[in-house]
C-alpha cells in the first residue's frame, strides 16, 4: 500500500513540472490533466483502502528538511484523502474542457501548474504528521488559492477581495501558528504523536488557550461567523472550478484540523467548548443560509450556503464536544459521524453545484439570476444533474444531505437523556435551529432552481444557451450520481466512518440509530418508486398550449416572479438581519406619479462590517499611526533603537 | 396478518383522504346553512380530471409534469409511516418523525418548482408564498414531535404510539398538551386551510397553495388535489396516532379491528368538525400575520421541549 501512496505522491508533484514543461509544447497539452487524474485515482484508491481496511501508511522525510517533516495516513487522514482525490477528479475532468474554453496563453499554463499544487498542498495537510508539515501545507494552500483566483485577473474590486481573503487567512494561520507553538514546551519536533501524548498532562489552561487558538484559526479556514467574511468574497470570483474545489475540499481541511486537534489531540474537554462550537455552528447555519437566500448572483449564494453546510459540520462536531463532555460516548460518536458524513456528503453535492454554475455562466456569460431561466430544457445533463445536487443540499429524504442531517437530529433528541438539564434543554432545542435552516435552504435551493432553470428565459443570452461539452457534462453528472448513491445506500460510507470513529474516540459502539436509516431508506426509495412508476403507466395524454393570460395577447418572462421577488417575504420576516440601505431616485423630484427615471438601489453591507470589522481595521490602523512616529529617519535613533534592543536582549538571556 | 394490517392502513388513508375532504365540506356548508355538496363529491372531481388530457405550457420542462407525481408518491409514502388501526405502520417501525416531516417537504420543494416552471406570473407567487409559510412552520413541527418523542422515549412513531397507549389518558403531561396546540396549529398551515390559507379562494392575489396550482390541469391537478387531500389526512391521523391513540386494535380479532376502525372513523369525524367550525368562524390571517402565527406554534413547541427536561 505504501508504494500506492507513494506513487500517488510523486505522480501528483509531478503534474505541475510536467505542466511546466509542457507550456511550449501544443500537442502535450492533454498531459497535464490525464497525469493529474491518473494521479487522483492513485489516492483515491490508496486512501480508500486504507479507509476501509485500515492500514496505516507514513512517510518520514525528516532526513531531508530542516525541520521533521512526515507524512501519516491513519483512518481519519485516509478519509480526508478519499474525500479530496474523489471530488478532485469530477474537477479536474471538466477542468480539462473549462480551461481550455476560457483561458488562452500565460493564464491557460498558469491554471495547470497552479491546480495540482493546490491539490498536492491539501493533500499534504489531512497527511501530514507533523506541524511543519502540517503548517507548511497550510500556508502553501492558501498563497495557492490566491494565486488561483488571481489567475481570472485581479482589477479593481477583485484585488481588494483577494487582499481580504490574504488578509484573514493569515490572521487565522497565526492563530493555527499560535496552537502548535503552545505545544513546543512539551514535545519539541511537533511529530502529532508526541503531541497526542502530552496534551493530556498539560494545564487545564494551557489546553483552553490551544482549544481557542485552534477554533480561531480553522473557524477561519472554515469560514464559521463571525469570520467567514471572506467567504462570499474570495469564492465567486475564483474561476468556477477552483471555487468548486475551494468551497467542496479546501474548507474540509479546516475540519479535518480541528477534528484533529479538538477529538485526537486534546480528547475530552469541558463542555463549554462543545456550546461554544454548537452556538457558533446555529449561528452560521442560520445567517449563512439567511444571507445565500437574499443573493441574486448564483456563486455568492453558493458561497452563503458553503457557509450555512459548514455551520452544521459545526453544529455536530459541537454537539459531540458535549455530549463527550457529559460522559455519552456513545451519542458523540453518533454527532461525530453527523458531522463527517455530512462533510463528504457537502463536498460532493457543493462541487456539482459549483460545477454546474460555472456551466451556466459558459452557456449564457452570466450568473446573475434575474437573466437566467428555462435553462433545464437547453441544458438537459446539467440541468438534471444541478437538480439532483439541489435535493441534496437541503436535504431531501434519498439525497445525500438527508444522511448527514438526520444523524445530527437523531445526536441531538439523544441529548435530552443526558442527566444534566442543561443540555437536556439545549440539545432537543438545537434540533428546531436545524429544522429551521432546512427550511430556508428548500426556499433558497427552490428560488435557485426556479429562476435558473425552469421557467421562461429572462434574456436573450439564456434563451440562446447551449449544452456544454461532455467533459463539462461529466464533471457535473458524477457528483450528483454520488449523490443519490449514498442518499439511498448510506452505509456505504456510515460503516467505514464509524470505525474511524471508534479509533479517534476510543471506547465507542456503533450507534444502533445507523442501523435503523440504512435499512428504512432503500425501503423508502423502492416505495417512492414503485409508486412513481405506477403512475407512469397509466398513459397520461399532454397537450402542449399557451398559458392563460386572463385574456392578453401572451406572458412574457418580465411577468414571472423573478428571484428578488421570490426570496421578499422571507426576506421582509428576516429583515432585522438584513437590515439593507435601500436608496429610491425620482427624477424629476417634484414629480412622484409621471416620473422621467427611476432608480433603485438596496446595499447589504452585513452588521459585521458595520459593528465588528470596521471599528477593528480602524483601531489596527489608528495603532499603525501611532507607531510611526518611531520612524523619524535620524540614524542616531535608529543607532539607539539598535542599542536598546541588544541590552533589552542581555537582560533576558542573563535572567532567563 | 401484520403486514396485511400496515397495507390496508396505508390504503385508507390514501383511498379515504378524498372522503375526510369531502367530509369537512359537507360540515362546513351545514354551518354556514347551505345543503352543500356530497361527502363523494372529490372523488367525482377526481374521475373527471384523470379523463381529462394535460395541458402544458410550451416553455416548461419535464418536472412540469414529474412534480405532480412526485408529490403523489412521497406523499403516500408518508402515510406509510402513521399508525392507525394498530400500533405500528408499514414504514413507521423503522423510519421516525424527522423523515415523515422530510418527505412531506420533498413534496413541496417539488410542487414549489413545478409551480415556477408554468411560467405564469401566479406560479411563482404561489411559490414565494409557500417558501414563507412551510420554512416557518418546519421548525414548530418538528421541534413538538421532538418534545413527544423525548417523553416516549423513542423517536419511531409507531414506538411513540405504543407507549402511548400504555399511558392513563388523564395523566398525560403538560408537554402532550402544548405538543398537540403547537402540531394543530403547523398542520393547518401544512395543509394550506384557514386562517393560514383559503383552499376553496377564487381570488388569485390571495392564494398560496391555489397560486402554485393554478396552472395544472387534467391528471396532473387530479394528482395533486388527491396528494393535498392525503396530506390532510395524514395530518390529522398523526394528531390521532400521537396524541390520541387509544381504542387501537392490540391483536388481530376481528371484533378488535371492527372497534379500531369505528373508533378511528369517530374520532377523525370529531377533528374535522373542529376543523370546520374553525374555518367557518375564523377569518383568514393577511399573510404577514402568519409568521406571528407561526410564532405562537414554535413559542409552544420551545416550551414543550424545555418542560420534558423540566418535568422528569
Amino acid at each position: 500500500m505504501i508504494y500506492g501512496f507513494n506513487s500517488f505522491l510523486l505522480l501528483l508533484l509531478a503534474a505541475p513540472i510536467i505542466s511546466l514543461l509542457c507550456v511550449k509544447m501544443k500537442k502535450a497539452r492533454a498531459l497535464p490533466p490525464v497525469l493529474l487524474v491518473i494521479a487522483l485515482l492513485t489516492g483515491a484508491a490508496t486512501a480508500g483502502v486504507s479507509f476501509w481496511r485500515g492500514d496505516r501508511l507514513s512517510l518520514d522525510l525528516s532526513r531531508l528538511t530542516p525541520l521533521p517533516f512526515a507524512l501519516t495516513v491513519d483512518r481519519l487522514s485516509a478519509f480526508f484523502l478519499l474525500l479530496i482525490c474523489v471530488v478532485s477528479v469530477p474537477v479536474v475532468l471538466y477542468s480539462a474542457s473549462y480551461i481550455e474554453r476560457h483561458y488562452e496563453g500565460l493564464r491557460r499554463d498558469g491554471l495547470w501548474i497552479l491546480l495540482p499544487a493546490f491539490i498536492a498542498s491539501m493533500v499534504l495537510v489531512v497527511t501530514a504528521s507533523t506541524g511543519f508539515a502540517f503548517l507548511f501545507g497550510w500556508e502553501l494552500m492558501t498563497l495557492l488559492s490566491a494565486g488561483l483566483i488571481m489567475m481570472e485577473g485581479d482589477a479593481g474590486q477583485r484585488r481588494h477581495n483577494i487582499f481580504i481573503y490574504l488578509l484573514m487567512m493569515h490572521v487565522g494561520a497565526a492563530a493555527v501558528v499560535g496552537a502548535f507553538l503552545l505545544f513546543l514546551p512539551h514535545a519539541p519536533g511537533l511529530t502529532f504523536a508526541a503531541m497526542r501524548t502530552v496534551a493530556a498532562q498539560m494545564p487545564q489552561g494551557m489546553r483552553t488557550a490551544i482549544f481557542l487558538l485552534a477554533f480561531l484559526g480553522f473557524g477561519t479556514k472554515a469560514g464559521i461567523v463571525p469570520l467567514h467574511l471572506w467567504l462570499p468574497r474570495a469564492h465567486p470570483i475564483a474561476p468556477s472550478p477552483v471555487s468548486a474545489l475551494m468551497s467542496a475540499v479546501m474548507l474540509k481541511t479546516a475540519v479535518y484540523a480541528f477534528v484533529r486537534f479538538g477529538f485526537d489531540f486534546l480528547g475530552t474537554g469541558p463542555a463549554w467548548w462543545g456550546y461554544l462550537v454548537l452556538t457558533a455552528g446555529a449561528v452560521s447555519g442560520v445567517l449563512g443560509v439567511l444571507y445565500a437566500l437574499a443573493e441574486n448572483d448564483i456563486k455568492r449564494l453558493l458561497a452563503y450556503s458553503s457557509v450555512e453546510n459548514i455551520g452544521i459540520i459545526f453544529m455536530a462536531i459541537g454537539a459531540a464536544m458535549v455530549l463527550r463532555a457529559y460522559g455519552a460516548p456513545t451519542l458523540a460518536a453518533l454527532a461525530a459521524l453527523a458531522a463527517l458524513a455530512h462533510a463528504i456528503n457537502h463536498a460532493l453535492f457543493k462541487s456539482a453545484l459549483f460545477l454546474g454554475a460555472g456551466s451556466v455562466s459558459d452557456a449564457t456569460h452570466t450568473l446573475n439570476m434575474e437573466e437566467l431561466g428555462g435553462l433545464l430544457n437547453r441544458m438537459p445533463v446539467t440541468g438534471v444533474a444541478m437538480l439532483i445536487a439541489c435535493c441534496s443540499i437541503i436535504g431531501l429524504p434519498l439525497f445525500n444531505g438527508f444522511v448527514g442531517e438526520w444523524l445530527a437530529f437523531r445526536a441531538f433528541l439523544g441529548g435530552s437523556t443526558l442527566p444534566p438539564i442543561t443540555p437536556a434543554i439545549v440539545l432537543p432545542l438545537v434540533a428546531g435551529v436545524l429544522a429551521l435552516i432546512g427550511g430556508l435552504a428548500a426556499a433558497c435551493f427552490a428560488k435557485l432552481y426556479g429562476v435558473v432553470f425552469l421557467s421562461r428565459p429572462r434574456s436573450e443570452k439564456a434563451e440562446h444557451a447551449h449544452e456544454v461539452p461532455a467533459m463539462m457534462q461529466l464533471g457535473v453528472a458524477l457528483p450528483a450520481a454520488a449523490c443519490v448513491v449514498i442518499g439511498i445506500f448510506p452505509a456505504i460510507i456510515l460503516r467505514p466512518l464509524m470505525t474511524t470513529i471508534s479509533e479517534l474516540m476510543p471506547g465507542t459502539a456503533m450507534p444502533t440509530q445507523v442501523a435503523s436509516i440504512t435499512t428504512v431508506l432503500p425501503w423508502l426509495a423502492l416505495t417512492v418508486i414503485a409508486v412513481v412508476a405506477a403512475i407512469s403507466l397509466v398513459k397520461r395524454t399532454a397537450r402542449v398550449t399557451a398559458t392563460w393570460a386572463c385574456g392578453q395577447p401572451g406572458l412574457d418572462a418580465r411577468m414571472q416572479y423573478s428571484g428578488t421577488a421570490l426570496s421578499k417575504p422571507l426576506r421582509k420576516v428576516f429583515a432585522r438581519v438584513y437590515q439593507p440601505d435601500r436608496a429610491v431616485n425620482i427624477s424629476p423630484a417634484g414629480q412622484p406619479y409621471f416620473p422621467e427615471a427611476i432608480s433603485y438601489s438596496s446595499v447589504r453591507t452585513t452588521s459585521f462590517e458595520r459593528t465588528l470589522y470596521r471599528p477593528a481595521v480602524d483601531a489596527v490602523v489608528a495603532a499603525a499611526h501611532r507607531l510611526r512616529r518611531l520612524q523619524t529617519g535620524n540614524i542616531q535613533v535608529y543607532l539607539l533603537y539598535l542599542f536598546l534592543a541588544l541590552v533589552s536582549l542581555l537582560l533576558f538571556m542573563r535572567f532567563l | 396478518m401484520r403486514l396485511l394490517l400496515d397495507i390496508v392502513q396505508v390504503a385508507l388513508l390514501v383511498a379515504l383522504a378524498p372522503l375526510v375532504r369531502g367530509i369537512v365540506a359537507r360540515i362546513k356548508a351545514r354551518i354556514q346553512n347551505r345543503r352543500g355538496a356530497s361527502v363523494w363529491r372529490p372523488y367525482a372531481d377526481l374521475r373527471k380530471l384523470f379523463a381529462k388530457e394535460d395541458l402544458v405550457p410550451p416553455t416548461a420542462s419535464f418536472v412540469f409534469r414529474l412534480s405532480p407525481v412526485l408529490l403523489f408518491a412521497v406523499t403516500a409514502a408518508a402515510a406509510a409511516f402513521i399508525p392507525v388501526l394498530h400500533a405500528s405502520a408499514l414504514l413507521g417501525t423503522m423510519g421516525d418523525f424527522i423523515l415523515l416531516a422530510y418527505l412531506l417537504a420533498f413534496g413541496r420543494f417539488f410542487l414549489m418548482l413545478g409551480a415556477m416552471d408554468g411560467g405564469g406570473a401566479f406560479g411563482g407567487m404561489g411559490a414565494s408564498r409557500e417558501a414563507l409559510v412551510s420554512t416557518l412552520a418546519e421548525a414548530p413541527l418538528l421541534l413538538a414531535l421532538t418534545a413527544v418523542a423525548v417523553v416516549a422515549h423513542i423517536a419511531t412513531l409507531a414506538g411513540i404510539v405504543q407507549w402511548t397507549l400504555q399511558q392513563d389518558f388523564f395523566r398525560l403531561s403538560a408537554v402532550h398538551a402544548l405538543a398537540v396546540a403547537a402540531v394543530a396549529l403547523v398542520a393547518i398551515a401544512e395543509t394550506g386551510r384557514i386562517p393560514v390559507d383559503n383552499p376553496t379562494s377564487h381570488l388569485e392575489l390571495t392564494m398560496i397553495h391555489e397560486a402554485m396550482v393554478l396552472e395544472y390541469s387534467g391528471p396532473s391537478l387530479a394528482l395533486i388535489e388527491w396528494a393535498s387531500a392525503i396530506k390532510l389526512n395524514v395530518m390529522i391521523a398523526l394528531l390521532i396516532a400521537l396524541f390520541a391513540p387509544w381504542g387501537m386494535a392490540a391483536g388481530f380479532t376481528a371484533a378488535g379491528l371492527a372497534i379500531a376502525i369505528v373508533v378511528y372513523a369517530l374520532k377523525v369525524v370529531a377533528l374535522t368538525v373542529v376543523l370546520a367550525v374553525v374555518e367557518s368562524s375564523v377569518a383568514k390571517l393577511r399573510m404577514y400575520m402568519v409568521p406571528d402565527f407561526l410564532g405562537v406554534a414554535c413559542a409552544l413547541s420551545i416550551l414543550a421541549v424545555v418542560f420534558t427536561a423540566v418535568m422528569r
